[in-house]
């Protein structure tokens, strides 16, 4: 007994057991492959399609694959990066407090835009999945995609969607969004910076608000604007809305 | 920074308690949302603490919705025989509201006599 206790380095097994035990192993996980994620941004000098979120979702579900960790296993460590989620989402009230000034003089037509983007943005994903034979499960991940993934998890928890799929394709969304935009609002000639700037936020939330501050100041505040708008008001109307159509 | 958690965690509490009491289809955390908004709104103001926290979240969303991102592992077969029709779905979706949101806005606007 003794003599195994000092027989000097624990085998690579006994390491292996002893901390897929603790939750520090999903956490060393998550937060190094989101380091991975935020250095690669950087190198690609943060080009949307180098997503940090992204990448550190593939090397996590890449890795926990290789080494067998079931899923439900790796959550039980990770979820204390994900309460933090409903913490953040509440700190999302000093940048909408901060953009409250940009709604005067336009809130007619800005909130007039919101409505029809959020509409065009639930009804043309769902049915083109539909049309084209995806099932229940992934067109309800659909709903909330466009709203800013920690609003939209919320809401898909609400109406009874998968709040996985929502989060991945509220992410892809938002990457498909900021990479999109510029040619987007080119065709149909929209000029303003401010015009400009909301309809990326109402589509692509984040992800698209970032990229908007990065081209125009004017447009980043409007889509900063637009992805605080429509988080807000998808929380109320969406599961609203979907307990009147009863889907 | 810690008074800022403070606030922030106790506008997330009584979100969570409205939710649960009164407004169960809304998320606990956007009725937080709203209450802090409101709250600010009577303050008039950020405090530097409150601002430096909101900027620190900000900052790093993204790596906090990861764990639950990850559980796309156990839709991975289902997603793949449907990779199509997803992608498909996504990027007309994208396009369209983007062109949607733009067009209603330069329509009224425009309509405004600006």
């Amino acid at each position: 007994m003794i003599g195994q206790v000092t027989a000097g380095f624990p085998n690579i097994h006994e390491i292996w057991v002893y901390l897929s035990g603790s939750p520090l192993l999903a956490l060393i996980l998550t937060l190094g492959a989101y380091q991975l994620g935020v250095i690669a941004y950087e190198r690609a000098n943060r080009h949307p399609l180098a997503n940090p979120v992204l990448i550190a979702i593939v090397l996590v579900a890449a890795t926990i694959t290789l080494i067998d960790m079931p899923y439900p296993k790796y959550f039980e460590g990770a979820q204390f990066v994900h309460f933090l989620l409903g913490t953040a989402t509440v700190s999302l009230a000093v940048p909408i407090y901060k953009g409250l000034g940009a709604l005067r003089g336009r809130i007619v037509p800005l909130l007039a835009a919101l409505l029809a983007g959020g509409v065009t943005s639930i009804v043309s994903a769902v049915g083109i999945a539909r049309l084209l034979g995806a099932d229940a499960a992934i067109t309800g991940g659909f709903i909330a995609k466009s709203v800013t993934a920690p609003i939209a998890m919320g809401i898909a928890e609400r109406i009874g969607v998968s709040p996985t799929l929502t989060a991945v394709f509220a992410v892809s969304t938002g990457i498909l969004g900021a990479v999109l935009a510029r040619f987007v609002l080119d065709f149909v000639r929209s000029r303003e910076w401010w015009q400009r700037g909301f309809a990326i936020g109402v589509a692509a939330h984040g992800l698209g608000t970032s990229r908007a501050f990065s081209v125009n100041p004017e447009a980043g505040a409007y889509a900063s604007l637009a992805m605080g708008m429509h988080g807000v008001l998808g929380a109320v109307l969406i599961p609203l809305g979907a307990r009147i159509l009863g889907f | 920074m810690i008074s800022a958690l403070v606030e922030i965690l106790l506008f997330q509490g009584l979100g969570e308690l409205a939710t649960h009491f009164f407004l169960p289809f809304i998320p606990g955390p956007v009725i937080g949302l709203v209450l802090l908004v409101g709250f600010l709104a009577f303050r008039k103001g950020v405090n530097a603490s409150l601002d430096e926290l909101a900027t620190a979240f900000s900052r790093h969303f993204g790596l906090l919705f990861v764990p639950a991102a990850v559980g796309v592992v156990m839709f991975w077969p289902h997603l793949k025989t449907h990779a199509i029709a997803i992608v498909a779905a996504l990027v007309a979706s994208v396009v369209l509201t983007i062109a949607v949101t733009a067009l209603v806005l330069k329509g009224l606007s425009r309509g405004s006599g600006k």
